[in-house]
């Protein structure tokens, strides 16, 4: 049988930077679902998706902490960081695809899966990744990086796989009397450059603090051993706020998963702009819609500057980070725009931002065709 | 409400303020900035206004921007109206007519100051031309005050001067 366990440090890299991938590729959806709620409703759903998306960027950040303490080199620039929507995510021995979408009951349906508890049923214990392929035009996240074709069960299973491969690296270089934690401690990024968290920032520097690293990302996402709360009994996990305004009803301590007993909460389900789901600038009217596409690009292109600026602070500039701050700000203002503005000759259909990055993955295909007929 | 008096408030608007289309209709609050002035004026003088503004020049002739000036800012009836409606997209706020306009036209029922909603003033686009975040709301972001402020360039307007 196949060993998906990983035996190189390279391997141990290329994992991380596909878990950065990952947790990014969670960012865009959450971003615009929240920014399509209407002013004035849904409260208690934009304070969740508001909480979650910070939380992924925490999560970002930490692997980034993880990769950078063995030496690794995060790059958001590379031209496979971030996908092409809609993108494809494990779902047991299915996927689910992921994507821009406004507000509803069918994002919410889709952001309960990207969360979803990891545990495998019983027949399917031990029995190694899910052999699935995936069609060439869809990016698939939390697949074998080395074999794209193998998925993890689940997004903890990719994670509990990093884990036990830095336990063994780990282990192998100790026998040798050497430590695979020598990157350059200046480069990881604490608390201090984080403003307003979503959780502790803390150096990744030994095997210790890299296992908690892992656990925390896990634990924020589907909670801890199957139960609604992180470790702490502190913090209800993102799966269990989502399943709270499916349910109209919040959790309180001492509740089974799925059967929340809290006070009821109110969600509008028509309260969002009706965006189009996975808009592409190129669907936009390049003449009535002129202004649109041309905010739409602008948008982009923003956004490529701060996945640039993000790797700049990743890569011993951590201080960059508190200049990322007011540009997320900007996004929001940008996507707010958007989303009321009418798309032309799509009835009834607003814009939306569409996260195709100068210079990513779509632009490369575009181009290898280019030559490929010149 | 018909699409195309929507649409002709809408021309308006932008002509008015000199914000393009994809930031009116990026407020959120064009329908009802309209529905304000059915509200306040009444339709009748809204559709005068609307009636006014289709009747200008076509946007490339020189006599357009004259003809803004006479037909509806130097409108006996009009002029107060659409200065009003002028304030209300930048603040957000409808403000009462002039008792000038009140006494010749009569006063309306609706016709007092106020803030048309929390979004809209939020939204009023003061706070984009001055490349500021209204106070209380929108906030740049921790630390944004340690850079320069985003002023939008100006429209172009040197075809209509």
């Amino acid at each position: 049988m196949y060993s998906y366990s990983i035996r190189t440090l390279d391997e141990l890299k290329e994992f991380l930077y596909q878990a950065m991938r990952l947790e990014h590729a969670t960012i865009p959806p959450y971003l615009t679902a929240l920014y399509s709620i209407k002013p004035g409703v849904n409260q208690d759903a934009t304070q969740v998706l508001r909480v979650i998306v910070v939380e992924e960027m925490l999560h970002l950040t930490i692997a980034a902490n993880i990769l950078n303490a063995i030496g690794g080199t995060p790059d958001l620039t590379r031209p496979d960081f971030a996908v092409d929507y809609p993108a494809s995510l494990p779902d047991g021995e299915t996927d689910f695809k992921v994507g821009i979408q406004a507000f509803g009951r069918e994002a919410l349906a889709t952001f309960l899966k990207i969360e979803r508890p990891a545990q495998r049923p019983i027949h399917l214990v031990g029995k190694g990744l899910i052999h699935r392929k995936t069609s060439p035009h869809t990016t698939a996240l939390g697949n074998d990086p080395r074999h794209e074709d193998l998925h993890f069960y689940s997004i903890g299973e990719f994670y509990s796989t990093i884990a036990e491969g830095i336990k063994y690296l780990e282990a192998e270089a100790h026998r040798v009397g050497t430590t695979i934690f020598t990157g350059d401690r200046s480069r990881q990024i604490t608390s201090e450059y984080y403003y307003s968290g979503g959780g502790e920032l803390f150096a990744v520097t030994d095997l210790k603090s890299a296992l908690e690293a892992i656990e925390l990302i896990i634990e924020q996402g589907e909670g801890d051993g199957g139960g609604i709360y992180d470790d702490n009994e502190h913090e209800l996990a993102h799966y269990y706020r989502f399943d709270e305004l499916v349910k109209g009803r919040y959790y309180q301590k001492g509740d089974q998963p799925g059967h929340p007993t809290g006070p009821q909460l109110q969600v509008d389900w028509e309260g969002a702009y009706p965006i189009k789901a996975n808009l592409k600038v190129v669907d936009i009217d390049i003449k009535e819609g002129s202004e649109l596409r041309e905010a739409a690009t602008a948008f982009n292109k923003r956004y490529g500057e701060f996945l640039q600026l993000l790797t700049r602070a990743y890569n011993g500039q951590p201080s960059l980070l508190l200049e990322a701050v007011p540009i997320m700000f900007e996004f929001r203002n940008m996507i707010f725009e958007l989303v009321r503005n009418p798309l032309p000759n799509h009835p009834g259909k607003n814009g939306s931002p569409t996260y195709e990055i100068p210079g990513s993955t779509k632009q490369a295909a575009i181009t290898r065709q280019a030559e490929v007929s010149a | 409400m018909s699409s195309s008096r929507f649409e002709a408030f809408l021309g308006l608007s932008i002509e008015l303020t000199a914000f393009s289309r994809f930031d009116l209709l990026g407020t959120g609050l064009a329908e009802r900035y309209l529905a304000t002035l059915d509200k306040v004026v009444g339709g009748e003088i809204t559709d005068a206004l609307l009636a006014a503004f289709i009747a200008l020049p076509p946007p490339e002739d020189v006599a357009r921007i004259q003809a803004v000036r006479t037909t509806i800012l130097g409108h006996e009836l009009l002029g107060d109206v659409t200065r009003a409606l002028i304030k209300l997209w930048y603040s957000g706020t409808w403000f009462e007519l002039p008792s000038a306009w009140t006494e010749r036209f009569g006063r309306r029922a609706a016709d007092a100051t106020f803030v048309v909603s929390p979004d809209a003033y939020i939204e009023g686009l003061l706070w984009k031309a001055i490349g500021a975040h209204p106070a209380g709301a929108k906030a740049p972001g921790f630390g944004s005050w340690a850079f320069p402020p985003k002023i939008p360039a100006l429209p172009d307007l040197d075809s209509k001067t």
